[in-house]
């Protein structure tokens, strides 16, 4: 039997009702709006909503749930807003009345400030995070990592430098598959290897999930390249 | 000793009221307020999963939430110099 400590048990009802009200007020927000990028802002609500029912639990397995659906709520997002530009810029081609300015960037200006903290504490914490990324492992690890990552490309990319992208970054995430499935294959064929099977998968994860947040950092490379 | 329950209920009600303010509050017409708003529906949440001891959860939550407000900003700003209306 799982252990669950008498407190929580009483903040059972109280957070599953939250859930269902903040999922109430997300899906009827959804269903009154009409413009697609506000609909995609409110699926956070509806994602927020189902961390309160699963977090509810109260247990490790609680927890064990909620890591993986936070991260594909994050590439949900990304896949769901490069389909959402995507098609307004073909909406637009088409129309030949409209003039598409072809630079578009995130930053349309780049900081001229000359100062040594600009240059240097973006590493630093870049570094920081990456460090503690891979620290952490897993699910956790590989988005603080990741974080790590878009934010030297993102104050790199400020200050108008170019920015240092690895290509075949999408191989990376197969090879971490691979390392995924040895490890969970590893529990069952030789469980007394268990600690090396859970270094492998939390390993995998971590590279996993921390490449395909650089693939942020990927895109708005290709931001600049436009220009 | 502070009371853990309180920390509970003051998340579970920053994120309700962070929720109403995302869908109907004022000047939500602009997406980035929108996306502004989420923030505080989100810090609720993480009020409520600090009560519950779910610290690698906790963690999650926030390098996502920082990911995904990038990810929609530059949507955002995107669709806005494209003229689209947003």
């Amino acid at each position: 039997m799982l252990y669950v400590p008498q407190e929580f048990i009483s903040m059972y009802l109280p957070a599953i009702y939250a859930g269902l009200i903040i999922g109430f007020i997300g899906t009827m927000a959804i269903a009154m709006k009409r413009e697609e990028i506000h609909i995609l802002i409110l699926t956070d609500i509806v994602g927020l909503a189902m961390i309160f029912v699963v977090s509810a639990v109260g247990t490790d397995l609680a927890e064990a749930l909620i890591l993986p659906g936070l991260v594909v709520e994050l590439a949900e997002t990304l896949a769901i807003s490069e389909i959402l530009i995507t098609r307004e810029m073909r909406k637009i081609e088409q129309d030949p009345r409209a003039n598409l300015t072809k630079s578009s960037s995130m930053f349309p200006q780049a900081f001229s400030l000359d100062m040594e903290i600009m240059t240097t504490a973006p590493n630093f914490i870049a570094l920081v995070l990456i460090a503690y990324g891979i620290f952490l492992t897993g699910f956790t690890g590989g988005a603080v990592a990741g974080g790590g990552i878009v934010l030297y490309a993102i104050s790199k990319k400020a200050r108008g430098l170019p920015v240092l992208m690895l290509d075949g970054i999408a191989g990376v995430s197969g090879i971490a598959w691979c390392i995924w499935i040895i490890g969970f294959l590893l529990f069952f064929v030789a469980p007394q290897y268990w600690l090396l099977s859970l270094f492998l998968a939390a390993c995998g994860l971590l590279l996993k999930v921390a490449s395909k947040v650089g693939l942020i950092g990927l895109l708005m490379r290709e931001d600049i390249d436009k220009e | 000793m502070i009371d853990v329950t309180l920390f509970f209920y003051f998340g579970i009600i920053l994120a309700i009221v962070g929720s109403i303010a995302t869908a109907w509050g004022p000047g939500v017409n602009d997406p980035i307020v929108r996306t502004f708003n989420t923030e505080v529906a989100s810090i609720g949440v993480c009020l409520v999963l600090l009560c519950y001891n779910h610290v690698l959860a906790l963690l999650t939550l926030l390098a996502t939430t920082v990911i995904i407000s990038l990810i929609l900003f530059r949507a955002i700003i995107r669709l806005e110099e494209m003229g689209a209306d947003v």
